[in-house]
């Protein structure tokens, strides 16, 4: 009987093995491959020539890189910044229109979002904001807040709300309160939410081709170009450099994991 | 709430105090709300109102001529997300409910891969992996020794078995959270009296969980309608999915009214979905 299920459980293991592993190592084996043609089944050739190109002096990858980073180093400055509070009052107070205002700050994911990139490029280019930097951040912003909203809020909700009161019991102010107690036990939910934001903007896509075009290239974009143009190497070199980080945040953010929360990424 | 001061109120007062609105709080969310209204609400707004101007004023101008031009997109569209979504379903359903049953820490951090791995670089993998001379038909042809095999990506088949590839494990992660807070003792009940494992996910674990399958099933639903990337790098030419015709309608036509007719059918098609998405997680969130 022991025998059968070890032979079922193989056979899941290397179907699924396949199945999900194979796109990916695919992709990593083209990254190494400095020659590679048809009908090898592995290089003719391996080595670090894309990669060293990619970090090379005249590479557009380190100055991609560099676009990406600040990007989304902003974006989530920005979304904790307006999030923070949002998210307390959410979790704490008892705000009007409370249920609306979640659902409003959930519709970007409930709906497709590429009609609303298409015309915000309209609008920004009305502006003078359209092909800037300042454009795809507004943009990386407002899909975070789904994630920076809801995961602050959540957060807020489970720190004993009974530790403030307390403190404010025995004179301390409202303000300090918060900042002494509520906001240090909050980190590690904000931390979360900031990566969450984060890895968002790294990896999106649909936002920066319609607001950044042709001026803002961010890794995403950088990489398209290159796939569509039969760049192998080079397109997996960069998927390659974006997949790194995810797969390292969310190995640390296990803790964190709602589906709901990593499922938008890089749409 | 927070303002409470249990020595100073009855437990009356607290009661009313709860009760009322803070309109002050208003402040500490506005900033959000004002970015969300700016970015997100004025486009969707305008996208709507865009959809109904065209070179003869108002009206459905757009929309005949969006359906004149792509109703076959329009199809195809509808019928990729729904086969991708049976089969999302099928996938998830299978390992949620072998997971339920069999401790597989190996599976359970397998088939989590692909969420990890945004919906770009997924194109862009299954584009080197099911290209005709892809990496998938490399393998094959060394082990089978069959030359020349038919690619799957370009076509409906790449861009299915593309989404399913992304979807299935946020499926699966969803459905095996509601499958494990179903208590042992029901289903140990049901085996005692002879229900299968495959009867009791079917009759049992799936109808108890089935408002986390909707959610599920809708967010797939959702971000596969949505999605431009992946078809953009492994879809056929011709016909294509609906956000590649919405790229193509501003990039090569400069054409808004249309392009923004197709968003809202786009809409259209999700609004029950996503209607259900939002009542249920306020609902969740116990708000």
């Amino acid at each position: 009987m022991w025998r059968r299920g070890m032979i079922t459980r193989l056979i899941v293991l290397v179907v699924v093995g396949f199945v999900v592993i194979g796109p990916l190592v695919g992709t990593v084996i083209w990254s190494f491959a400095v020659k590679w043609y048809w009908p090898n089944p592995l290089p003719q050739e391996l080595g670090l020539k894309y990669w060293a190109n990619a970090f090379g002096k005249r590479s557009q990858v380190l100055g991609a890189l560099g676009v990406s980073m600040a990007i989304a180093l902003i974006v989530v400055a920005a979304a904790l910044l307006v999030s923070i509070p949002a998210g307390y009052a959410l979790a704490r107070l008892n705000v009007p229109w409370k249920k609306a205002m979640l659902v409003l700050f959930l519709m970007p994911q409930a709906f497709p979002q590429l009609p609303v990139f298409i015309t915000m490029s309209s609008i920004f280019y009305r502006l003078n904001i359209a092909g800037t930097v300042v454009g795809v951040t507004l943009a990386h912003l407002v899909v975070s807040l789904v994630y920076s909203v809801w995961i602050t809020t959540a957060t807020f909700k489970s720190v004993p709300a009974i530790l403030e009161d307390a403190a404010v019991n025995l004179g301390c102010t409202r303000l300090k309160a918060f900042f002494t107690i509520t906001l240090p036990l909050a980190i590690p939910g904000l931390i979360a939410s900031a990566i969450f934001v984060f890895l968002n903007s790294l990896d999106e896509f649909t936002g920066t081709f319609f607001i950044g075009s042709p001026y803002v290239r961010t890794l995403p974009v950088l990489m398209y170009t290159a796939s569509m143009g039969y760049n192998m190497q080079a397109a997996s070199v960069i998927a390659v450099m974006l997949t790194i980080p995810s797969l390292v945040f969310m190995a640390v953010l296990e803790k964190f994991l709602k589906a709901e929360y990593i499922h938008g990424l890089g749409v | 709430m927070a303002g409470a001061h249990p020595q100073a109120q009855t437990e009356d007062q607290l009661v009313v105090r709860q009760d009322r609105p803070n309109y002050a709080a208003l402040l500490l969310v506005l900033p959000a709300l004002a970015l969300l209204a700016v970015l997100y609400l004025y486009p969707l707004v305008s996208s709507i109102w865009m959809s109904l101007v065209s070179g003869e004023g108002l009206g459905l101008a757009n929309y005949r001529k969006a359906f004149s031009l792509y109703w076959v997109d329009m199809v195809y569209t509808v019928a990729i997300a729904i086969l991708s979504q049976v089969l999302v379903f099928v996938t998830s359903v299978s390992i949620a409910g072998y997971l339920r049953f069999e401790k597989w820490p190996l599976l359970n951090l397998l088939y989590r891969l692909p969420l990890f791995i945004p919906f770009l670089i997924v194109g862009h993998s299954m584009r080197v992996f099911l290209a005709p001379h892809g990496v998938m038909n490399m393998m094959i042809s060394r082990v089978t020794g069959i030359r020349e095999l038919p690619g799957l990506a370009f076509g409906w088949e790449g861009l299915v078995i593309s989404y399913v590839w992304k979807q299935f494990p946020l499926a699966t992660l969803l459905m095996l959270g509601a499958f494990e807070s179903i208590s042992d003792s029901m289903i140990e009940a049901a085996q005692n009296l002879g229900c299968s494992r495959t009867r009791a996910i079917l009759s049992i674990l799936l109808p108890i969980s089935s408002p986390t399958v909707m959610v599920a099933m809708v967010l797939t639903f959702v971000s596969t309608i949505g999605c431009l990337s992946i078809p953009l790098l492994v879809g056929a030419a011709k016909p294509v999915m609906l956000p590649v015709d919405m790229s193509f309608r501003v990039t090569y036509f400069n054409d808004w009214g249309v392009a923004n007719a197709l968003g809202v059918i786009s809409y259209l098609i999700v609004v029950a979905l996503a209607y259900y998405y939002l009542t249920h997680m306020t609902r969740e969130e116990g708000v």
